[in-house]
């Protein structure tokens, strides 16, 4: 929910790029055993749904996202993306 | 018109192997096949979790082998995935990697009769009947389902060999030739065709499924990187016969041999020559790939299957192969 809340807050347009990077750290994450099934589980059915760019569907990448790669999701929402208040909110999360 | 398959290793989290797999279905992917090794993640977990998850793909272990599981217990598994997925199982089956099974204490005895035995159970269990059935290496004794089958499903035979490529032509449904370069297909094709032709079929008849290592990027050169370690395997686990077949220098072949087996990746991976690439890999841009894939369809393949490592990254390897070169031979 708290994630759903964050993504609300990033603007549409960089939506698909962010949904792009995310599943690329989630994919290609070494600490894939710190992905929780029940997240697991949503996150394939959002795929199958087609809807990881909608808000909950961003929101799955994300907690997923820092779960897995906390430094670099950070460091793409600060540098890469220009979402730093995105960043100090996923930082307050953890 | 050719088939598309994808093969996955699940050797990583089921959820990573799913993600890919509903990603080939997206992508017009026709078969997914996951491998089944002791060492890795369960294979029908894997096809279960991907029969929730997916509508249309076919399906199945490529391959099986019936010593690690008993026959009667690999149809129960497969009648049981129909039934999640009607219609869109198939087996693969062979005889197992001496490798692997040597690591398990399980000895491969008779290989040849064992697929053939397991063949006849799993067709005759699919019935649906109790099965009496004395075999050299398998028996049933009014073996039976406490639950009605839907029916046969296609049977594809793993083969390398003549006597089991030919075999495969004649009691297969599909031939899984771990073959990524047109003289091994033409080779294999040959003895698949005096099988058929035994059994008084013809080739078009037999799904002839070429099994490769394949790799795709824009960039050849990361395209080569990333084949380069199975290459370095599968060259290494090559008998000379199939090097000769390629003129690959077999010195250089055992050099990667001993590195391998002295854990040695870099100096092992430093070795594979561009025959090797050549020889067991499909690997390059999309158009070199498409070039690649044609010669294999002349050679007689009906389905053609990206093995490891698929790509660099193998989610955008999977979108490169479905915009650039799927398209190609599905207008």
């Amino acid at each position: 929910m708290a994630y759903q809340k964050i993504v609300k807050t990033i603007p549409v347009e960089k939506r698909e790029k962010l949904s792009d990077k995310l599943l690329n750290f989630i994919l290609k994450s070494k600490k894939e055993s710190k992905m929780p099934g029940d997240l697991a589980n949503t996150l394939l059915s959002q795929w199958q749904l087609g809807a990881l760019t909608t808000e909950a569907g961003l929101a799955t990448l994300l907690e997923a996202a820092v779960l897995l790669e906390s430094e670099k999701t950070v460091e793409l929402l600060e540098q890469e993306l220009q979402l730093v208040d995105v960043a100090k909110a996923v930082k307050e999360m953890e | 018109m050719v088939k598309f398959g994808i093969e996955f290793v699940p050797r990583e989290a089921y959820w990573k192997t799913i993600f890919y797999a509903i990603q080939a279905e997206k992508r017009g992917f026709d078969n997914l096949w996951i491998t089944d090794h002791y060492n890795n993640r369960n294979v029908y977990v894997t096809l279960t979790e991907a029969a929730i998850y997916t509508k249309k793909i076919v399906f199945g272990p490529g391959v099986t082998n019936p010593y690690l599981v008993n026959p009667v217990m690999t149809v129960q598994s497969l009648a049981s995935l129909d039934e999640l997925a009607p219609g869109r199982v198939v087996l693969g089956i062979g005889a197992g990697d001496k490798t692997t099974l040597a690591a398990t204490g399980v000895e491969m005895r008779k290989p040849l009769t064992a697929v053939v035995e397991t063949i006849e159970i799993f067709r005759k269990m699919l019935e649906g009947k109790s099965v009496t059935f004395e075999g050299q290496v398998f028996s049933a004794k009014g073996t039976r389902f406490n639950f009605k089958p839907r029916g046969q499903i296609p049977i594809y035979v793993g083969a390398q060999g003549p006597k089991m490529l030919e075999t495969a032509g004649k009691i297969g449904d599909g031939v899984l030739i771990n073959a990524s370069h047109p003289k091994d297909v033409d080779y294999a094709v040959g003895r698949i065709k005096k099988g058929v032709s035994e059994a008084g079929k013809k080739l078009a008849d037999v799904d002839v499924t070429a099994y490769t290592s394949f790799s795709v990027h824009e960039k050849p050169e990361k395209a080569t990187q990333a084949a380069v370690p199975v290459v370095a395997f599968i060259a290494a686990g090559s008998p000379n016969v199939i090097l000769e077949r390629h003129g690959v220098d077999l010195k250089k072949v055992d050099k990667i041999r001993g590195a391998l087996k002295a854990g040695d990746f870099g100096q092992a991976f430093g070795s594979v020559s561009p025959e090797m690439i050549d020889a067991f890999s499909v690997c390059g841009t999309p158009d070199l790939c498409i070039e690649q894939i044609n010669r294999l369809l002349k050679a007689g393949i009906s389905q053609f299957v990206v093995g490891s490592p698929i790509g660099p990254n193998v989610r955008k390897s999977i979108d490169l192969i479905s915009e650039k070169i799927i398209p190609h031979f599905k207008k």
